[in-house]
């Protein structure tokens, strides 16, 4: 059986471990042998898009010694497959990794999820990075419409949620605003999914603040268990 | 020279006072959404957007490699057709030399048409100091003009402004009331200005493009101000950032294919002037004199190193229509010249960083200024780099950079993630009281941290 190994993140691991059981559970559908490498930690994306290069090198180190080349790491999202597969090689001037975020893994791979949104109504969120640096926004789109959900576009699928690592903090005005018309944007299909813990973070902690009815479900949730799991 | 420095916290306080007013969330949403729309139904006429962004980052990257150069081919051949050239190093080298030729000129009155260059000299202050009224032509920069503030866009500097708004500031020039209403609005800025351009003894004019080989200054325009500024009075005065130049008018033709579809759509602004010297014997038309201010203000400090792509910018206001945060913030927090993703990388640089320490920062990373930039400036890496240059110059805050490193030394191992992730499984109750957890909390519920995945899995 083919084997791939699965990058948590370190949002997934600590804040959305339910997401990364789910991820693996596709992973498993799909026919993959999953091995979860135990020494990896984080990426160093927080530190690195904050600016501070040497504390991001210093995290990123874990990454490199936990992950081989042999096999494809797939990570349930786009930002941090990003940071592994565009910034970290050259952050710490090593080979390059072979990372896949997961709906582009499964969909490589040919999965076939299970109707578990069988006439459920969804509006799926691009997350930045993996719109504009993987290009990848055919592939989950494709899978939760074969997990029968009827997708409801948003107006603007291109804008950001706001979220942006520091920036959320620095600038929490503008950030909320954002996640605001985001949310909003979402009230029509009553559910926005998304591939990445930090929309998925940032969204429903603001739907949860100001009682927003829209619900934001992770990726590998909505196609391992449905969006109303 | 205005204030182009941008002290901590001033993005956030302006950006903060715009998000409170609704209509100028509506006026940024309405026009951004139509500029962006525009812009994409431009592209997609183009046979290959793709390679004709390829070919105007090669062109301008050609010019940036060999600046002095053209900019000596420029100066060579607009001398030979009668044209000055004076080159500014900085902003109050630029506005005096300005002021210097209004003055020769006896001039009351300077009409000038829209210009970033000169907004960034301050030079409607310099010239208001030795008695030149500037007036400005431009219907946009008109209004605001009137309204005594700066441009909030780089291409349509009153975005922001409602068309009552903008009737209330022309009714209040004639002394009557002017409906809201878009044809009574032009025909009465035409009614002001047409005085103006009559009466005006110096057009001042930017310049779009400068074209090395000929000694040429293209303007692109809309609205027709820009020829009669720089044909009806005696003295035109071009303010030319000393990067706008193009080897040739072959190359010039492919940065005029994207630069009017990328600001606003159309295949090219309703006028596309070149103007080669000032008017010859037997020429019935043009100024006698024609000055060309070649501009550096920081801009040769960027020559050499990472940040020299940013000077292949064509100011064309691409990137700030798909800004998600530009669309909050507006663009007066920015700063009163350069906004959205293009003024938050272009501003630091011109200024510093220590000057600027928030604008690379006011921005969510999201890529979106880079995919819709024309010449193909990779803009929120050049960003990325800024930050990384807060830290190793020692502007980002002592506080910030001691987390960073205690967060990296702790995450660097397994043991010390697990060790710190115990802790903060421990400290949950008091995340929400101070740094950068109360802010979060402020207006998110903040994630719970329950058992990890990996302890999960087993």
């Amino acid at each position: 059986m083919p084997t791939v190994q699965l990058f948590a993140t370190c949002l997934g691991d600590l804040a959305f471990p339910q997401a990364v059981a789910d991820a693996e559970t596709l992973l498993r559908q799909a026919g993959f042998d999953v091995e979860f490498p135990p020494r990896q930690v984080c990426c160093g994306q927080p530190a690195f898009n904050a600016g501070h290069r040497s504390a991001a090198r210093r995290v990123a180190r874990s990454f490199a010694r936990a992950f081989s080349r042999e096999t494809p790491i797939v990570a349930p999202s786009g930002s941090c497959a990003t940071m592994a597969s565009h910034y970290l090689p050259e952050l710490l001037g090593v080979e390059p990794y072979e990372v896949w975020e997961l709906s582009a893994f499964l969909a490589s791979a040919g999965f076939r999820p299970l109707p578990r949104n069988a006439g459920r109504r969804i509006a799926y969120h691009d997350s930045c990075h993996m719109l504009r640096e993987l290009r990848v926004s055919a592939q989950p789109r494709r899978l939760l419409g074969g997990s029968g959900a009827e997708l409801v576009p948003f107006a603007r699928p291109d804008l950001c949620c706001g979220f942006g690592g520091t920036f959320s903090v620095r600038q929490p005005e503008v950030s909320l605003a954002m996640a605001d018309e985001k949310l909003a944007g979402g009230e029509g299909a009553g559910t926005i999914v998304t591939a990445d813990p930090g929309c998925l973070m940032h969204l429903r902690g603001r739907a949860e603040k100001v009682g927003s009815p829209v619900r934001v479900v992770h990726l590998a949730t909505a196609l391992a268990r449905g969006v109303r799991a | 020279m205005p204030e182009l420095a941008q002290p901590a916290g001033r993005f956030r306080e302006i950006a903060r006072g715009k998000l409170a007013d609704a209509h100028t969330q509506q006026a940024l949403d309405d026009s951004t959404d139509r500029l962006r729309t525009h812009r994409l139904s431009a592209w997609a006429g183009l046979d290959d957007v793709e390679a004709l962004r390829e070919r105007a980052h090669a062109i301008r990257m050609e010019v940036i490699d060999d600046l002095e150069g053209h900019v000596a081919r420029f100066t060579e051949a607009l001398e030979a057709r009668g044209g000055r050239v004076f080159r500014a190093s900085t902003a109050e080298e630029a506005s005096a030399y300005v002021a210097e030729v209004c003055s020769r000129a006896g001039a009351k009155i300077a009409a000038k048409s829209k210009s970033m260059a000169t907004e960034e000299i301050g030079l409607n202050e310099a010239l208001s100091a030795v008695g030149v009224q500037p007036v400005e032509t431009d219907l946009g920069e008109y209004i605001l003009q009137l309204a005594g503030e700066h441009p909030v866009h780089i291409v349509a500097p009153a975005i922001e402004k409602t068309a009552e708004q903008v009737a209330e500031l022309l009714s209040a020039v004639e002394g009557t009331s002017i409906p809201p209403e878009l044809e009574a609005l032009t025909n009465a800025a035409r009614r002001q200005l047409r005085e103006t351009f009559l009466r005006a003894d110096v057009g001042i004019t930017g310049a779009n493009f400068g074209v090395s080989s000929t000694g040429s200054v293209c303007l692109c325009t809309n609205e027709g101000n820009g020829r009669m500024v720089s044909s009806i009075p005696r003295v035109h005065v071009a303010v030319m950032g000393m990067e706008r130049l193009v080897p040739t008018t072959a190359d010039l033709a492919v940065l005029l294919k994207l630069l009017a579809r990328s600001g606003t759509g159309q295949k090219l602004t309703v006028y596309t002037t070149l103007l080669t010297g000032p008017r010859r014997p037997g020429e019935e038309d043009g100024p006698e004199e024609l000055h060309v201010v070649i501009l550096d203000n920081g801009r040769s400090n960027l020559l050499r190193g990472r940040y020299r792509e940013m000077l292949a910018c064509i100011r064309c206001g691409a990137c700030l229509n798909v800004c998600p945060v530009y669309r909050k913030s507006g663009g007066a927090a920015y700063g009163p010249v350069y906004s959205g993703p293009m003024g938050a990388v272009l501003l630091p640089l011109l200024v510093g960083l220590d000057e600027a320490p928030s604008l690379p920062h006011a921005s969510s990373l999201c890529g979106a200024c880079t995919d819709a930039c024309p010449v193909k400036i990779p803009l929120h890496e050049l960003l990325l780099d800024l930050r990384r240059d807060l830290v190793e110059e020692g502007v980002a805050s002592r506080w910030e950079r001691l987390g960073f490193t205690l967060w990296s030394w702790a995450w660097s191992s397994r043991l010390g993630y697990r060790a710190s992730t115990l802790l903060a499984r421990l400290g949950q109750p008091l995340g929400g009281l101070l740094g950068p957890g109360r802010v979060w909390s402020a207006g998110r519920t903040r994630p719970r941290f329950g058992r990890r995945y990996r302890d999960r899995r087993g």
